[in-house]
């Protein structure tokens, strides 16, 4: 007689599932992009300039800036942030045509 | 007598001289063959200027007049010679008189009349319009410029965006099926609060994409992220035509405690492994030799190898390891092995930090996408035997164990590295502990001061007083035992 052992293993694999956490920027804010922050920042001051000094150019730059932080923004976002930054620069370039129809005129 | 007649006479004679002239007038406007009814005395008072010239005719008569009416009566007298020619001067010295009130008049009225009199030989100078009156587009030519930069942006906007979609869902679509099959959760953006797998990417940015799997033996989760270039943005686009760079596959493996030995590892292209070692915490302090090259252990040249020790660079490099990196070199650009990663190193203001950063155990890779910026989708399915390796390295570092005498190195090396950090912030910990003694102190004081009970309040007092003694009389002793030592 021959002993026969069969030893069968059914290892079953043993996960766990985690839920996503999204990095805690706060800790680390090397992984931040700080592009957005930035240009809102600049178009702000740009739109107060061109309103304030009646500086065409200025009104001008603050629109490309709010544009630049708006392509740049992350998705999490608020929308609102950059909205009212888009009208303040609107309002300004309106604002400062509105004060001097004369056409802007180059610094050369 | 005859004198005072002839004065009345005169006088007479001027208010009919009044009388007749102002009738005149009055019937020249009737010749000009108007209604009299529309004309009426007090309507024409303040316009005509009548008034005026009888004045000055009565100014201008009265001496001619004067002049004649004298004569007469100066020729009675016989003193016609002289007062005619007296009756002439004042006629004359009248018109004199007259022409130099004309010229006072002119020159008073008109200052500098002589000189500012226009002459037709002069040239007319013709001003310009100013800019913004004149029914032309071209002189706001600079707003034009700008509102074309800025339609320019946003179809750079729009076209960015579009590419860098596509190149995800084609990374997606060629990596997924891999993906599905080693992990149960392929996709979960972390806002359920069950983890869910929702099979696709999570779109963090415009250029970032996120993918998270979990599920499988030995590893707590894995995360991919898609770092793309900012083709959305246009200032990028013209930035990178000055320094090309490529799009990037960063893949983050989290192990857990029991799934990995403790050893740090890393192998990469050259710079980058200058790079990292200076800026991540952890090569810093376990790998301090310079990066070795990669010929030795028959990879590219191009690679460079940064290890805690050389028993972990050959376990790690096995046949199959090399041929991946061989074959891949020009996609590798890191690959990090480490149980104590925590990430960059982190510069704090207020000096080095209390406590050891957190670390765990991680597998960090880094892949260049092909193509240096023009990557097109059918370029993502080239990244797929990248994944291959990433998943085989998972189930190798499972395996792998470093023998007696490496593990105590590494545990040595551990303990120099805690040490180190400990001396360092030795007197940061020791004025934390003060004021942490000091606070409850304050606290305890207070607590007695405000206890109303007088008889309580002696008891905590004498209490705390008991155990100020008992630490005094403790610090003591260990003085005392140190000295003995010393001797």
């Amino acid at each position: 007689m021959y002993w026969i052992t069969v030893v069968a293993h059914l290892t079953y694999p043993i996960y766990c599932l985690t839920s996503y956490k999204p990095p805690n920027t706060e800790t680390n804010p090397t992984l931040e992009d700080p592009t957005p922050d930035y240009m809102n920042l600049l178009g702000m001051i740009f739109s107060m300039c061109g309103l304030m000094l009646k500086l065409k150019w200025c009104a001008w730059i603050a629109v490309y800036c709010s544009f630049i932080s708006f392509a740049n923004s992350r998705s999490s976002e608020d929308t609102k942030q950059m909205m009212s930054s888009f009208m303040l620069s609107i309002s300004a370039v309106v604002m400062s045509y509105l004060q001097n129809p004369q056409p802007m005129s180059p610094p050369w | 007598m005859c004198v005072g007649f002839q004065e009345l006479r005169f006088t007479l004679l001027v208010y009919t001289i009044n009388i007749r002239v102002s009738l005149g007038r009055y019937n020249d406007d009737f010749d000009d063959g108007e209604d009299i009814a529309e004309f009426d005395d007090n309507d024409f008072a303040e316009f005509e200027d009548v008034s005026e010239d009888p004045a000055v005719d009565v100014e201008k008569e009265p001496p001619p007049r004067a002049a004649p009416s004298s004569t007469p009566i100066e020729d009675e007298e016989d003193e016609a010679t002289v007062e005619n020619e007296d009756g002439q001067d004042e006629f004359e010295d009248a018109d004199a008189q007259d022409q130099d009130m004309y010229s006072k008049y002119d020159n008073e009225e008109f200052e500098g009349h002589e000189k500012t009199n226009p002459s037709f030989k002069d040239t007319l100078i013709y001003r310009e319009v100013p800019a913004h009156l004149q029914n032309s587009w071209e002189s706001y030519y600079m707003e034009i410029l700008m509102v074309t930069g800025l339609l320019a942006y946003i179809m750079n906007y729009i076209i960015g965006k579009n590419k860098n979609s596509r190149l995800a869902q084609a990374w997606f679509n060629s990596h997924r099926e891999l993906l599905e099959s080693n992990f149960a959760l392929v996709g979960d953006d972390g806002t359920s609060k069950e983890a869910t797998s929702t099979g696709k990417l999570n779109q963090e940015n415009e250029h970032i994409y996120n993918l998270w799997c979990s599920g499988r033996v030995c590893c707590e989760g894995m995360l991919i992220q898609l770092k793309f270039l900012k083709r959305q943005d246009l200032l990028n686009v013209l930035a990178r035509m000055m320094r090309p760079v490529c799009d990037q596959v960063q893949v983050k493996v989290t192990l857990n405690d029991e799934d990995m030995d403790t050893f740090v590892f890393a192998v990469g292209s050259r710079k980058a492994m200058a790079r990292l070692q200076k800026e991540m915490q952890d090569l810093s302090e376990f790998c301090g030799d310079k990066p070795k090259s990669g010929a030795k252990y028959g990879i590219p040249e191009s690679l460079s190898i940064l290890s805690e020790m050389g028993e972990v660079t050959d376990g790690v490099m096995d046949s199959k390891m090399v041929h991946y990196l061989t074959s891949h070199a020009d996609k590798i650009e890191s690959i990090h092995f480490s149980d104590q990663f925590s990430g960059p190193k982190v510069m704090q203001e207020e000096g080095q930090p209390l406590k050891l950063p957190e670390t765990k155990k991680t597998l960090l890779f880094t892949f260049n996408v092909p193509g240096m910026g023009n990557t097109s989708p059918k370029d993502m399915d080239s990244l797929l035997p990248l994944m291959n390796m990433v998943i085989y390295s998972i189930d190798k570092l499972k395996k792998l164990r470093l023998n007696r005498e490496g593990k105590q190195k590494a545990d040595r090396n551990r303990a120099r590295v805690e040490e180190n950090f400990l001396k360092q912030t030795h007197a940061q910990r020791q004025e934390a502990a003060q004021t942490r003694r000091e606070e409850k102190k304050r606290a305890e004081k207070e607590r007695i001061m405000n206890e109303e009970d007088p008889d309580r309040q002696r008891r905590l007092e004498e209490a705390a007083q008991r155990r100020e003694q008992k630490k005094l009389e403790k610090k003591q002793m260990k003085m005392k035992q140190i000295k003995v030592k010393a001797m």
